[in-house]
């Protein structure tokens, strides 16, 4: 009966130009949208590359200068306080590019990208708390959000799902071909089911040559990124068949076409609107960040306070650190008693700053509790990890950034303290970044929600249909 | 006849289960919306107030200081919140809400909502203008998309033409009567907005008539939907059909549409990253006069001309303090290279918004969003002028300062201490955003495409349907 079925639902598919109209629109939507994140993406590349390609000429004018300077020649092309043989002036102009770069799947998913930046330039002065992971973007660009693979897979994919399959028993009913069918040697439910599972086969399959299709597109080693690759296959049909369970469920349970497309919209604007937009909101109160502008205010004032007592912190950080203590106290600078100072305020603001890390981290983790709710909080969570845009991803690369900042300081701290001088030789010693991805999310354990949400509605299904059989009204009603 | 139809749909619409259950949903979330809302507007409100008070205590209560380094320790700007913010948050999450104003540099707001939220705040929040703008549409779809199917359906179509009934007034009936209930819903929700606004305490420039036209916008917005809706009922083969075509209509026009704008623009006029923004920055900064740097071309021309018009050989031998006279000479260089940087940059804005009322010929979601932020002031164009508001602040600051060091202090004296009531010299910063004809005029271009919509769809809708 099902190789019946199965050849008569092709037939039927081809015909009615479904097949033709899926692999179309599916394929349209999915290079369209890895078209407009591979733009981000490049983009992305393109910027850090400059950054990268700017560090090397300025390491080589650097480089010159020290040279000279080292040889006894005078510099003039510089002012004197930006000579590079300062440790601080080395360690200010000269900085690194610590930048985050892009993992193979990144154009999958924009995720935060757009609201974070992607290279940072730490300095030995700079501040770690006010290094600014910002981008500048257009708010309103932010507010729309892009037309991404998460986005197609997210948003549309169901609602393509919901076109597909709203009518499956309904059409039967409004045509009144359901009288023969049930006079068939097959139980109703049954041969719901097969249909709906057909229909289900074919929209894989379609979106796997369009998942496939878009990743050559866009050159994505296939051996290299494998298991990210099952990832996002394994997430994205784990969806599908969530959503075709539902469908399922609904055909059984409603009555008519219109009404089956209503209830499962119904689901949709709840599952993907509603549910998520609450769930941040929810999250949000129960850990409300707070007050940025209390944030400044605090800071501020501490600020204030340090800079007004700088010799007395500067004696008490030399006291703990008497190796960099000097006979002749005249010999030390501003810069002595700024970085004191700077390490005071830092420790003096830590428990200020990781209450926003906590909170987010409290966030997150209130999101991972509730994304039981909706498929589609799990499905976006999942997504934006495999792309490395998620929330945890630019926290994570901010700490190693901060980690960096304190490395690049360490290297000139001491320089600073002895009053020696930054040298030629000290270059190729410089700390380097390297980014990595050290995220991992919980892909089988995300797969396994989503699949048992879809268990629990055929479960559901099932009843429902027992139910509607028992009171005699599944044919006639 | 007309109302005889209004009453008829209208009657069938209220038995409808589905509609009911609808509409419980939507005032429900509405209800909740505009609650968390208020409190979060006063929240924030709250927040701002102390912030400003405190941040003005400490600027006044600086003591004696040098003013160049009271210009280094700078003040803030904070933004306030608007009252209309209650219906449309509009891009007030992305945008930060604090200016850091100090000697030598213009800072880009900090701090914005979205950067402290997890990815799922991407989603959208339950607000207002989620609901105004997504969901109430939706909801005319529910309404009107079996208005003319079912009459096809239940065979009534035939019995109506045998009534003799023009073809226009059956469509006005039903377009009346679908739209109906969602005027009254929003009405319901902009009495209950303007009552809590009218409530809280120090409502700043709120005003009904802003309020008023706000609801006449979402109503036109609203009308465009029937329209589309009604059209593709009457053309739908049946009721199913008809609801697939609406909400891939709604699909398009709510979600597809702004996010492929969103792109098209971004490729289109990219902005710069922030570092590559701040390189360019510093190199004209460089390239020009440094109020830090006596080895500028520039400042030493200033210099040679001040030394001579003054007869004297030395800048210590001028008048006044040379350092203070050429540091405000810098800070009026970099002020223009900020200028100059931030023109380009809001030039790419302005680009950008070229192209998303171009891209609104394919959704009348566009020039609603854009119209709706304006109004509430919680639009991109509102920050730029509080952005451009604070920078004027803080070069007046810088002069104020400056001023102050040139007059009573020596060349090369930097112990000179200025006494607090210099202080009080530099008035607090305050902002005041565009009002309603104000908007109006920026938004001229969106009201226009909003009419255009308008006229099409319903121009075509009652083409259509005349000969039924």
């Amino acid at each position: 009966m099902l190789s019946y079925n199965f050849k008569y639902e092709l037939k039927l598919l081809l015909r009615s130009k479904w097949i033709q109209i899926l692999i179309v629109v599916l394929l349209a939507l999915f290079l369209f949208a890895g078209y407009n994140g591979q733009q981000k993406v490049t983009k992305r590349i393109a910027d850090i590359d400059a950054a990268q390609l700017e560090m090397k000429n300025a390491d080589a004018i650097m480089l010159s200068l020290l040279d000279s300077i080292e040889n006894g020649l005078s510099v003039n092309s510089v002012p004197y306080w930006r000579t590079p043989d300062q440790p601080t002036a080395a360690g200010n102009n000269y900085p690194r590019v610590a930048a985050m770069t892009p993992n193979a799947l990144t154009f999958t998913a924009v995720g935060q990208s757009d609201l974070f930046t992607h290279y940072i330039k730490p300095t030995v002065t700079g501040e770690d708390f006010t290094l600014n992971f910002g981008e500048l973007s257009s708010p309103v660009q932010l507010l729309f959000g892009s037309f991404d693979l998460a986005f197609v897979i997210i948003y549309l994919l169901p609602l393509i799902i919901i076109a597909f399959s709203y009518n499956i028993l309904s059409y039967e009913k409004e045509h009144g071909s359901l009288k023969l069918l049930a006079s068939e040697p097959i139980s109703l439910f049954r041969w719901v089911l097969q249909k709906v599972v057909l229909r289900f086969f074919w929209i894989a399959v379609i979106t796997i040559l369009a998942i496939v299709v878009t990743l050559v597109v866009n050159q994505v080693s296939f051996p290299g990124n494998l298991s990210k690759i099952l990832a996002f296959v394994g997430l994205t049909l784990s969806y599908i068949l969530f959503w075709f369970t539902l469908a399922f469920l609904i055909n059984l349970w409603l009555g008519s076409s219109a009404k089956n497309a209503v209830g499962l919209m119904g689901f949709w604007v709840i599952l993907v609107l509603v549910a998520p937009a609450a769930v941040n909101q929810m999250v949000n109160a129960l850990y409300p960040m707070p007050s940025r502008t209390r944030m400044v205010n605090e800071m501020r004032a501490l600020k204030a306070a340090s800079s007004k007592k700088q010799d007395a912190i500067l004696a008490s950080y030399l006291r703990d650190h008497p190796e960099y203590a000097q006979q002749d106290t005249a010999k030390y600078s501003y810069w002595h008693r700024y970085m004191a100072s700077q390490k005071v305020l830092k420790q003096e603001l830590e428990p200020l700053l990781n209450t926003y890390e906590n909170q987010i981290k409290k966030q997150q983790e209130g999101i991972s509790k509730l994304r039981i709710i909706s498929p589609a909080i799990i499905m976006q969570e999942s997504l934006s990890g495999i792309a490395g845009t998620s929330t945890l991803n630019y926290e994570d690369y901010r700490k190693q950034v901060v980690d960096f900042a304190g490395d690049w300081r360490d290297y000139f701290l001491p320089l600073l303290y002895r009053n020696e001088t930054f040298t030629s030789g000290l270059v190729t010693g410089l700390p380097q970044f390297e980014y990595r991805e050290r995220v991992k999310i919980p892909v089988l354990l995300n797969i396994l929600l989503i699949l048992s949400g879809g268990v629990l509605l055929s479960g559901l299904g099932l009843v429902l249909y027992q139910r509607n059989k028992a009171r005699g009204n599944l044919i006639s009603n | 006849m007309i109302r005889k139809i209004i009453v008829k749909e209208s009657k069938e619409i209220l038995r409808d289960g589905r509609f009911k259950i609808a509409l419980g949903i939507v005032l429900v979330l509405l209800a909740l919306a505009v609650f968390i809302g208020a409190k979060q507007y006063q929240n924030t409100q709250d927040q701002y107030r102390e912030a400003e008070n405190h941040e003005r205590n400490m600027w006044l209560n600086q003591g004696e200081k040098n003013p160049h380094s009271a210009a280094h320790y700078g003040t803030y700007a904070f933004k306030p919140k608007y009252p209309l913010s209650l219906i449309d948050q509009g891009v007030d999450k992305y945008t930060g809400v604090s200016i850091y104003l100090e000697a030598h540099k213009r800072n880009e707001a900090q701090f914005s909502a979205a950067s402290d939220q997890t990815g799922l705040s991407r989603f959208g929040d339950l607000t207002p203008d989620f609901i105004l703008l997504f969901i109430v549409p939706l909801l005319i779809i529910l309404i009107g998309y079996n208005s003319f199917t079912k009459e096809k359906e239940n065979g009534t179509f035939s019995l109506l033409k045998s009534q003799g009934i023009s073809g226009f007034k059956l469509s006005l009936g039903k377009w009346l009567a679908t739209l109906l209930p969602i005027a009254v819903i929003t009405a319901l929700l902009f009495v209950l907005a303007a009552i809590i606004l009218s409530t809280l305490k120090d409502f700043g420039n709120f005003h009904v008539a802003t309020l008023l036209t706000l609801f006449l916008v979402y109503l036109l917005y609203y009308m465009v939907f029937t329209n589309l809706v009604l059209f593709v009922s009457y053309k739908a083969k049946n009721s199913g059909i008809s609801l697939v075509v609406c909400l891939t209509l709604w699909i398009i026009a709510c979600f597809v549409a702004p996010k492929t704008a969103s792109n098209f623009a971004d490729k289109k006029y990219p902005y710069p990253t922030r570092q590559e923004f701040a390189t360019n920055v510093l190199k004209d900064k460089e390239a020009g006069l440094d109020g830090h740097n006596p080895f500028s071309k520039e400042a030493k021309r200033i210099e040679e001309n001040l030394l001579k018009e003054h007869g004297v050989d030395s800048v210590e031998k001028l008048p006044f303090n040379f350092d203070g006279y050429i540091m405000q000479k810098g800070e009026e260089h970099e002020a223009e290279v900020y200028f100059k940087h931030y023109k380009v940059l809001k030039e790419q804005f302005y680009n950008q918004t070229k192209t998303y009322r171009t891209l609104a010929a394919i959704s009348p979601f566009l020039p609603v969003r854009f119209l709706s932020m304006s109004l509430a002031n919680t639009d991109y164009e509102t920050h730029w002028s509080f952005a451009d508001a604070a920078e004027k602040h803080r070069v007046a600051m810088q002069a104020v300062l400056n001023g102050d060091l040139v007059e009573n202090s020596k060349t090369g004296d930097w112990d000179y201490l200025a006494q607090p009531e210099l202080w009080e010299k530099i008035p607090a910063f305050s902002y005041e955003p565009p009002g309603l004809s104000e908007n109006l005029r920026r938004n001229t271009g969106n009201l226009a495409l909003l009419g255009i919509w308008f006229a099409i769809t319903f121009s075509i809708l009652f083409v259509v349907t005349k000969k039924i």
